[in-house]
């Protein structure tokens, strides 16, 4: 069976789909399972780590301290940065991050921005002179898929267990005094959950695939899912489709509320995980 | 009934020359509005053995912006854009070889990427490879009062609580590529959606009239 998928990936692939079945025996709208963790790095001052079937990203927070744009004086900053080491496939190769990491890290960031869950003022101390850098390190530690999932995932649980330091500034001497022992928690508003597909052009009619792995990525088309569906709160906020086979309406429909579903169960999850953490 | 249809949708007035530049095997210059982009096609071409595919041909879409320095938001572009051409265009035809789309940004008032998707097609076109189907970009804005603007101006988008980008094939008019940005309810996205389906005709018939003007056999 292992000879036969590496000699013949598309006839494999198309010989599961056939008979309604995906080559690791999933049904084509059911999700892997997800394990998730808050606070897993201790030297961030927010972290989590996320396991989606074999896909893990752990996604760390470092705060910093710095002076606003002089155009957004009241703004502070939120820096997301997406990595893809070769460790996590071979896939990819070391050196400055592939066009994939970076199209990974721009679709993460442009979902965190328009679904508004952050309101970059609170990370404003004082106007014009001093606000929060939050830097958003997330790095995959292996690739199997719906990456981008599982980056908004692990880094909205991060976002929601962070709390900022109480800070004290001088405006006279431009004193700074950071007091680690009051923190308050950042205030997070809705929690936009992405889900990933890929549409596979079957003979008879396309069939779109929930969560799919690195595999049937490769068999759609190539790099990542063809269609990324974002809920935050009962409203869309991004939908990305790239490529891929196309949608006819009824079919898009479909896979919207499948997302929305899906949306609710995550949300569940981050929830109970951090409940959890906090209670400890 | 299309043709009623249509009155009611207005695309920004476009412009196009097609093989603007002499040396590449197909070129286009198309403004929609007041953005301009320029799109180059070369290949089938010889490519390096390390990219070369066995099925298909490998696809290069280089993305110049105006400002001439590179950045995530342009890989994203090219992403999009790539992504979009593979669907479109015929690749088993041409294994173990690669097509480059370069694409220079002219001027950028609003609605950059569609127009750069159309302007990659009607290069496509010129460049007479075979292609499965042509693409239509279509934008739309959704603006504070909630109403959905089709092929919004900059001062739209700019105001805009979300727009939303579709790319439709010319066959079944099947949504190939979309994108977002902004929050929006599931009624507005499907209305947009259907609302541009039928915009997107306005585009495949510019292309047709395009065509027909350069061709003298058909036209």
């Amino acid at each position: 069976m292992e000879e036969y998928k590496v000699l013949q990936p598309f006839k494999y692939f198309n010989d599961h789909i056939s008979v309604n079945v995906r080559p690791d025996g999933r049904k084509f709208d059911q999700q892997r399972s997800i394990k998730l963790n808050a606070n897993s790095v201790n030297t961030a001052d927010a972290s989590s780590l996320i396991k989606c079937g074999k896909t893990s990203v752990v996604c760390g927070i470092s705060l910093e301290l710095a002076t606003p744009k002089a155009e957004e004086p009241d703004n502070g900053f939120l820096v997301t940065n997406v990595e893809l080491l070769p460790l996590c496939s071979s896939k990819f190769k070391p050196g400055p991050p592939s066009d994939y990491a970076q199209v990974v890290n721009n679709t993460v960031n442009d979902i965190l921005k328009n679904s508004k869950c952050i309101d970059l003022k609170d990370l404003c101390i004082v106007s014009d002179k001093l606000a929060w850098v939050l830097y958003c390190d997330i790095a995959c530690l292996e690739y199997d898929g719906s990456i981008i999932d599982a980056c908004l995932a692990t880094l909205m649980t991060s976002l929601k267990t962070l709390s900022l330091p109480h800070v004290i500034y001088d405006i006279e001497t431009e004193e700074i005094k950071v007091d680690v022992n009051i923190r308050h928690p950042l205030k997070v508003t809705g929690l936009p959950v992405a889900t990933s597909f890929v549409i596979y052009q079957s003979p008879d009619s396309n069939v779109a695939l929930m969560d799919p792995t690195s595999f049937e990525e490769e068999m759609c088309g190539g790099n990542g899912a063809n269609l990324v569906v974002c809920w935050n709160q009962g409203l869309l906020c991004g939908i990305h489709k790239f490529g891929g086979a196309t949608l006819g309406t009824d079919g898009h429909k479909k896979l919207l509320n499948v997302a929305k579903e899906r949306s609710k169960t995550i949300e569940e999850v981050i929830n109970t995980c951090i409940a959890n953490e906090t209670s400890e | 009934m299309v043709e009623e249809d249509l009155k009611d949708f207005k695309l920004k007035p476009m412009k196009c020359e097609l093989n603007f530049l002499n040396k590449s095997d197909g070129s286009a210059i198309l403004a929609q509005g007041e953005t301009v982009v320029l799109v180059s096609v070369n290949g089938p071409l010889d490519i390096k053995s390390t990219s070369q595919n066995m099925e298909k041909a490998t696809l290069e879409v280089i993305f110049s912006s105006k400002g001439g320095k590179p950045t995530v938001s342009d890989r994203f572009k090219e992403n999009v854009i790539r992504q979009t051409c593979e669907t479109a265009i015929f690749g088993c035809l041409y294994p173990r070889t690669g097509i480059t789309i370069t694409i220079q940004e002219l001027e950028d008032y609003g609605g950059l990427l569609p127009t750069t998707i159309n302007c990659t097609c009607l290069a496509l076109l010129n460049s007479g490879l075979a292609m499965r189907h042509v693409v239509a970009a279509v934008g739309c804005a959704l603006d504070e009062a909630g109403n959905l603007i089709i092929d919004p101006t900059n001062d739209q988008i700019q105001t805009a609580t979300a727009t939303m980008y579709f790319v439709f094939d010319s066959r079944e008019k099947n949504l190939v590529t979309g994108f977002s940005t902004g929050t929006f309810g599931e009624g507005v996205y499907d209305e947009a959606l259907e609302r541009c389906r039928a915009a997107s005709d306005l585009v495949f018939n510019f292309y047709r009239d395009i065509v027909a003007s350069y061709c003298n056999v058909i036209g």
